[in-house]
């Protein structure tokens, strides 16, 4: 029996299409330690004309922009930064920021909708009075969209008050805007409009825009300096990368309007799931591209129950807690996969709740 | 009036190198998968076959020689207070940032690197830490060599001298790491497959990029352990990527075809030395020049030295790089051609009637 494929695990999964394919093939390149690279240089004048920067630097991978921007934002010994305790940074990036960068997080609880609350950052700001005890705050990161919250949007407003309290203390302000895209889309606000409290943005090429590769930063021409140099210190200096950026800019002109569709089918997906018995799922909590769904207790379904016949089906998801389900959409799902997940949830929820009736 | 038209030749590094017609076809036809959710498939190909080449079990792909290096440190020296024996003129003490350091918190212990490259089998002896853990001493970990090694010339480590460093290493319970930036260089002009040049390693890292040609990337090879170790540092790093088939693919063809064009680049970079030493005024140690890369000196007169030199060279379209005040870098590659050669002559010739004469 031919099974079909439906990977939700990520929206990193992505290939690139036969227009990028070709893009990469015939990329005009140089030498981007020596010199540069003409067609990264293409990349990131355009990225960050878009988010409305002064300059941008293409780096591997979201996790060395974050790693990049809060070192250089840090840079000085015994500095803090302050995120969510439920960021991306600070769960998912190894620690690096502090193993690696010598960086201290202080975190604050990040609410369901992927916010910090402004008084809890405001408190979590370290007085410069304790030095004798006190690392030095430097640096508030958000992240937009919120991941771990359910790919939750920060508007323009929350960020521009966060933006606020950073310029009052004297910090600055980074995004991890690896979604971002899909926040800007989703709020109907140009990316340069939400991020324009910002200091540096981190933005993800890879994912739902479905480049094979990478991540541009923006910021200021003396942040982005610094940043060319760390890059080179963590070994993220690449030679001919014009063949990676060809394809991230195939990727912005044809991908970009197709995020909106990724979270039609995301609702669509959440709507079906709402219906269907022990199952537990926020809908009006999808905002974009990414589903939690939960089991409900009392119901004999299991996260890992469903994620095994999901498997069988042939749909892909991570492995995630007893009770909770991620699941990602991006371009290359369709509505067929979408209506074909539904139909083996619904066969297996009912299988696994009613074994009697199968 | 007719202005002669100035071509360009790009002697500057073999990281210059772009990718060919068929690395630009591979590339475009990768099978790719996301490596860090899974595996891509391409590099999971080439990261077997470069295992193979080095003799090691494992080896992963990661975006450059600099990062190679440093993880391939970070995972040997994984416990505070450690120390790496490494050369004074090595590049991972000289170029990367000074990264082992800043970044990894490794303290780094330097020998003098000789004229032909190699350390002082005694003075690394001498250079160990006692192990009877000294109040005031780290703990040395870890021996780095580089072969080819840049800064003396693209001078080759002979595998005897390789094969004692790394008896010395087991007899102190430390690692061998080889920085193999050039390691096919070194093994086209041994005569010896890299296999066995890097026998006693514990690790090595290997330019995809450099003379082989591929446009980005270096292969990390060790045991499976260090090699797992490796990944999650990458990724911690920042190495992680998803779609690499396409980076990989263009690499796989260069492995394929390029390894055996290097013979070339030593013959090249023989004749260029050859010519160059044969100009007045300019000096080349041509018994030095082993495999693809010549320093060129200029007589020591302060009012024109290796970068006035190269600016003068730049306007007739060739680039190379100032080594040191009055010493000029050329790297040859696959994409310089005889008749690059003998115009490269030309313009030294030409530079030459413009450099001072040597003070007797």
């Amino acid at each position: 029996m031919v099974v079909r494929s439906v990977d939700l695990r990520s929206d990193t999964v992505t290939r690139p299409t036969d227009a990028m394919r070709e893009a990469m093939a015939s990329a005009e390149v140089d030498d981007d330690i020596l010199g540069y690279d003409p067609t990264a240089r293409h990349l990131e004048e355009e990225m960050a004309k878009m988010m409305g920067k002064e300059a941008a630097l293409f780096v591997p991978s979201g996790t060395m922009a974050n790693l990049i921007c809060v070192m250089v934002h840090c840079d000085v010994r015994g500095s803090e930064v302050i995120l969510g305790d439920n960021s991306h940074i600070h769960v998912y990036e190894n620690g690096g920021i502090s193993t690696i960068g010598g960086v201290h997080p202080k975190t604050i609880k990040n609410e369901e909708d992927g916010t910090m609350d402004l008084g809890a950052i405001e408190a979590a700001i370290r007085d410069p009075k304790g030095i004798t005890f006190y690392p030095s705050t430097r640096l508030i990161c958000l992240e937009n969209t919120h991941a771990n919250s359910g790919g939750r949007c920060l508007s323009a407003e929350y960020t521009d008050r966060v933006g606020e309290i950073a310029k009052r203390h004297g910090l600055k302000l980074h995004i991890d805007g690896a979604r971002l895209f899909n926040a800007s889309i989703a709020l109907g606000v140009p990316v340069h409009r939400l991020v324009e409290a910002a200091d540096s943005v981190s933005v993800c090429l890879s994912k739902g825009l479905g480049a094979p590769v990478g991540t541009v930063i923006v910021g200021s021409s003396s942040f982005i300096e610094k940043a060319k140099t760390l890059r080179k210190t963590l070994g993220g200096g690449m030679r001919q990368i014009g063949v990676l950026c060809a394809a991230a800019l195939v990727a912005l002109q044809e991908n970009l309007p197709k995020l909106q569709f990724d979270h039609k089918k995301a609702k669509l997906l959440a709507e079906g799931l709402n219906q269907m018995k022990g199952i537990r799922i926020n809908v009006a909590a999808v905002e974009t591209n990414m589903i939690f769904m939960d089991t409900e207790d009392g119901s004999r379904l299991t996260a890992e129950k469903l994620r095994k016949c999901l498997t069988e089906c042939g749909i892909l998801v991570l492995p995630g807690n007893s009770s909770r389900i991620r699941m990602v959409v991006h371009h290359q799902i369709t509505t067929s996969d979408v209506h074909y997940t539904l139909s083996c949830l619904q066969q297996a929820v009912q299988m696994i709740q009613e074994p009697s009736l199968s | 009036m007719v202005t002669p038209v100035i071509r360009t030749v790009d002697l500057r590094s073999d990281t210059v190198t772009k990718p060919t017609e068929s690395m630009r076809s591979a590339m475009a036809n990768a099978e790719v998968d996301d490596d860090v959710l899974g595996s891509d498939p391409t590099a999971v190909l080439l990261e077997r076959e470069v295992a193979e080449i080095a003799g090691k079990e494992a080896a992963m792909f990661v975006p450059s020689g600099t990062m190679g290096n440093l993880i391939s440190v970070l995972v040997h020296c994984d416990e505070r207070g450690s120390e790496v024996i490494l050369g004074d003129d090595s590049h991972i003490h000289i170029y990367e940032n000074g990264g082992v350091s800043s970044l990894g918190g490794v303290h780094p212990r330097t020998v003098k690197n000789e004229g032909d490259g190699t350390m002082e089998i005694s003075s690394i002896e001498a250079a160990v830490r006692s192990p009877k853990g000294d109040l005031h001493y780290p703990v040395t970990k870890l021996i780095c060599l580089e072969n080819t090694q840049a800064n003396c010339g693209g001078r080759c480590l002979p595998i005897e001298y390789i094969d004692k460093v790394g008896e010395l290493a087991k007899k102190h319970g430390l690692k061998l790491h080889i920085d193999g930036a050039r390691i096919f260089n070194a093994s086209v002009a041994l005569g010896v497959p890299v296999k066995r040049i890097v026998q006693a390693a514990d690790s090595v890292s290997i330019c995809l990029s450099k003379g082989i040609g591929a446009p980005v990337g270096s292969v990390i090879v060790g045991s499976r352990k260090f090699i797992t170790k490796a990944r999650w540092l990458r990724k911690t790093l920042g190495g992680g990527m998803r779609q690499i088939g396409v980076l990989c693919a263009a690499a796989l063809v260069a492995l394929r075809e390029n390894v055996a064009k290097l013979e070339d680049d030593h013959k090249k970079a023989k004749i260029l030395a050859e010519g160059l030493n044969r100009i007045e005024r300019l000096k080349v140690n041509v018994a030095a020049v082993e495999t693809n890369i010549i320093y060129v000196d200029l007589p020591e007169d302060p009012k024109f030295g290796a970068e006035d030199a190269c600016k003068s060279l730049e306007v007739l379209g060739v680039l190379v790089i100032p080594q040191t005040t009055f010493r000029i870098r050329i790297v040859l590659h696959h994409q310089i051609s005889d008749s690059d050669l003998e115009y490269v002559l030309s313009c030294f010739e030409k530079l030459s009637s413009s450099v001072p004469e040597e003070k007797v």
